[in-house]
């Protein structure tokens, strides 16, 4: 293929004659998407149509999803908030000069992203009360705070390597005409590094906050009634799949598309010039 | 040399997995390997020991019912809140998984003669001052999702107003850490499984009272609370009549040879 290309581009009539130029491919591009869209379409007609119960659809939005969603808004804005702002700070220690510092941050990147969060969930939710003797540890609801704790330890490690990601792309010079200007290291940092680093990681710490909205999936297993359990009950109790399934899917692009936009409303006001936005 | 025999090995189970995924899902007749969907564990029903192996009250039924029938047999893990679809998708032929007999569960798959009587009942920690049914009002209780536990702790919040808090846990283990872990007050689920827990355990005892038992008039009935009274079968799809004759008939026979008793006496004390 490469070669007819490098071939084609000597003469512009003889590039044209040929069965893969820009015409045919765009063709062939559109034709293709038609139809993984009629597929797509067809299938969704045909689950909207054939499989889904609106009787029970409706008797089941609420209160069930309606809880689900709302619970699961909460723990995804307070686990957004919480992960970011630790995120920054890991970012700072994985770039600190000292040693220490930096060994630190790295040990912390390293284990959370190293091992899965629902092994972190399980740690945090079953582990921590057994230091208590039985029926004696203090907090009894304890599921929503390992949500919490889990979703931001998890997140801030993902969130911190973007954020290094962001202050190395930064190129150092910036850092130095600070320092030369009499900034200290913590100036330089806020009034100058960070700012730019931040919008080179923005796209990096959107795409980790829509994993994290996903990621309140797997609460399930530590009875957080959200939005996958609410699918599972009434698929045992009804067994009908198909109903909650799309309640579900409804349930997480409610928070997913609109995090997205809120993500690229961000990156086009931290964009050059974008103050005039 | 040992390598070689891994391989082997490896091979051998690879083809078994293979050949039990076809005739599962065709579903066939004849002499050949019935897989046995159960969601493992379940103390003392299907569980592992420490040593990985596979032991329990329905693994060793499973052993003489299929052993008298002259059929291979291998379990399959699988979720008990999707036990029944995967069933009729064909991911196994039968479940045994001490699966209670219910009018819902009926419309979806057919079920064996019962081969075990069960009582829904209520544990709480040692240290706990719920002392009786009514106690129960107003606290948090563990259950399995998807169990006759769930159902029962279901109708217990209806019978309070709506006044119980559920909590639903994938594994009744998960509902047993809550308890020990003060997340939940009291686990609602089969007195079977619950006694081994309490035996095994020295800080949690069973809630005492009269109960649905008494009022059906079992015999033999447990000396403790009990919500409701369930008999557990074997699962098949409904279009497996032959082999849930062929079951019937061998559960019979364990139970009239006196193998059923051993096996119970195994299990349960009492």
């Amino acid at each position: 293929m490469a070669e007819s290309y490098s071939e084609g581009r000597t003469g512009d009539g003889e590039y044209q004659e040929q069965f893969l130029n820009d015409k045919t491919l765009r063709r062939l591009g559109a034709a293709i998407a038609g139809l993984f869209t009629l597929g797509v379409g067809g299938f969704i007609a045909a689950i909207i149509f054939t499989q889904v119960d609106f009787g029970l659809l409706v008797e089941i939005i609420h209160p069930q999803f309606v809880n689900a969603f709302l619970r699961v808004l909460g723990i995804v804005l307070v686990g957004s908030l919480l992960s970011v702002t630790a995120g920054v700070f890991v970012g700072l220690g994985r770039v600190s000069n000292t040693k220490f510092t930096n060994t630190v941050a790295t040990a912390y990147v390293e284990f959370f992203r190293g091992t899965p969060l629902l092994f972190q969930l399980l740690v945090i939710y079953v582990g921590i009360p057994a230091f208590w003797p039985p029926g004696q540890f203090p907090i009894s609801n304890w599921a929503i705070p390992t949500a919490i704790i889990g979703l931001t330890l998890n997140h801030a490690a993902y969130v911190g390597e973007a954020v290094r990601g962001g202050i190395d792309a930064v190129p150092e010079g910036q850092m130095e005409a600070a320092r030369s200007l009499g900034m200290s290291y913590v100036q330089g940092m806020r009034e100058v590094v960070l700012p730019q680093a931040w919008r080179n990681a923005l796209a990096a710490i959107g795409n980790d906050q829509v994993i994290l909205v996903k990621d309140t999936s797997l609460l399930t297993v530590i009875a957080i009634p959200e939005l996958i359990s609410a699918f599972r009950n009434v698929n045992s109790t009804t067994f009908d799949p198909w109903t909650p399934i799309l309640l579900v899917a409804i349930a997480y692009l409610m928070i997913t598309i609109p995090l997205g936009k809120i993500v690229s409303y961000l990156e086009a006001r931290s964009d050059w010039g974008g103050d005039r936005r | 040399m040992e390598r070689r025999t891994f391989l082997k090995g490896s091979a051998g189970a690879a083809a078994a997995f293979t050949l039990a995924g076809c005739l599962g899902g065709g579903g066939g007749s004849g002499s050949e390997t019935i897989t046995i969907g159960s969601d493992i564990p379940y103390r003392p029903f299907e569980y592992e020991t420490t040593e990985g192996e596979l032991v329990g009250f329905d693994v060793d039924i499973a052993e003489a019912v299929f052993g008298e029938l002259d059929y291979e047999h291998e379990f399959q893990k699988t979720s008990f809140d999707s036990i029944i679809p995967s069933l009729n998708n064909g991911n196994f032929r039968v479940i045994m998984s001490a699966m209670t007999i219910t009018e819902d569960r009926a419309e979806q798959i057919d079920f064996s003669d019962p081969y075990f009587t069960a009582y829904q009942t209520v544990i709480v920690l040692n240290s706990s001052d719920i002392s009786s049914k009514e106690d129960l009002r107003g606290v948090t209780v563990g259950v399995q999702k998807g169990t006759t536990g769930e159902s029962a702790a279901t109708s217990l919040k209806e019978e309070f107003d709506g006044d119980l808090t559920i909590q639903s846990y994938d594994q009744v283990t998960g509902a047993f850490d809550a308890l020990r872990n003060n997340q939940v007050s009291a686990v609602v689920n089969d007195n079977t499984v619950n006694a081994a827990f309490v035996d095994q355990s020295e800080d949690v005892r069973f809630l005492e009272g009269p109960g649905a038992a008494e009022e059906q008039g079992k015999e033999n009935a447990p000396p403790y609370l009990t919500l409701t009274v369930e008999e557990y079968g074997i699962g098949f799809r409904q279009d497996d009549d032959d082999l849930r004759e062929e079951v019937n008939g061998a559960l019979q026979t364990i139970r009239d040879n006196g193998t059923y008793d051993e096996i119970y006496s195994e299990y349960f004390s009492g």
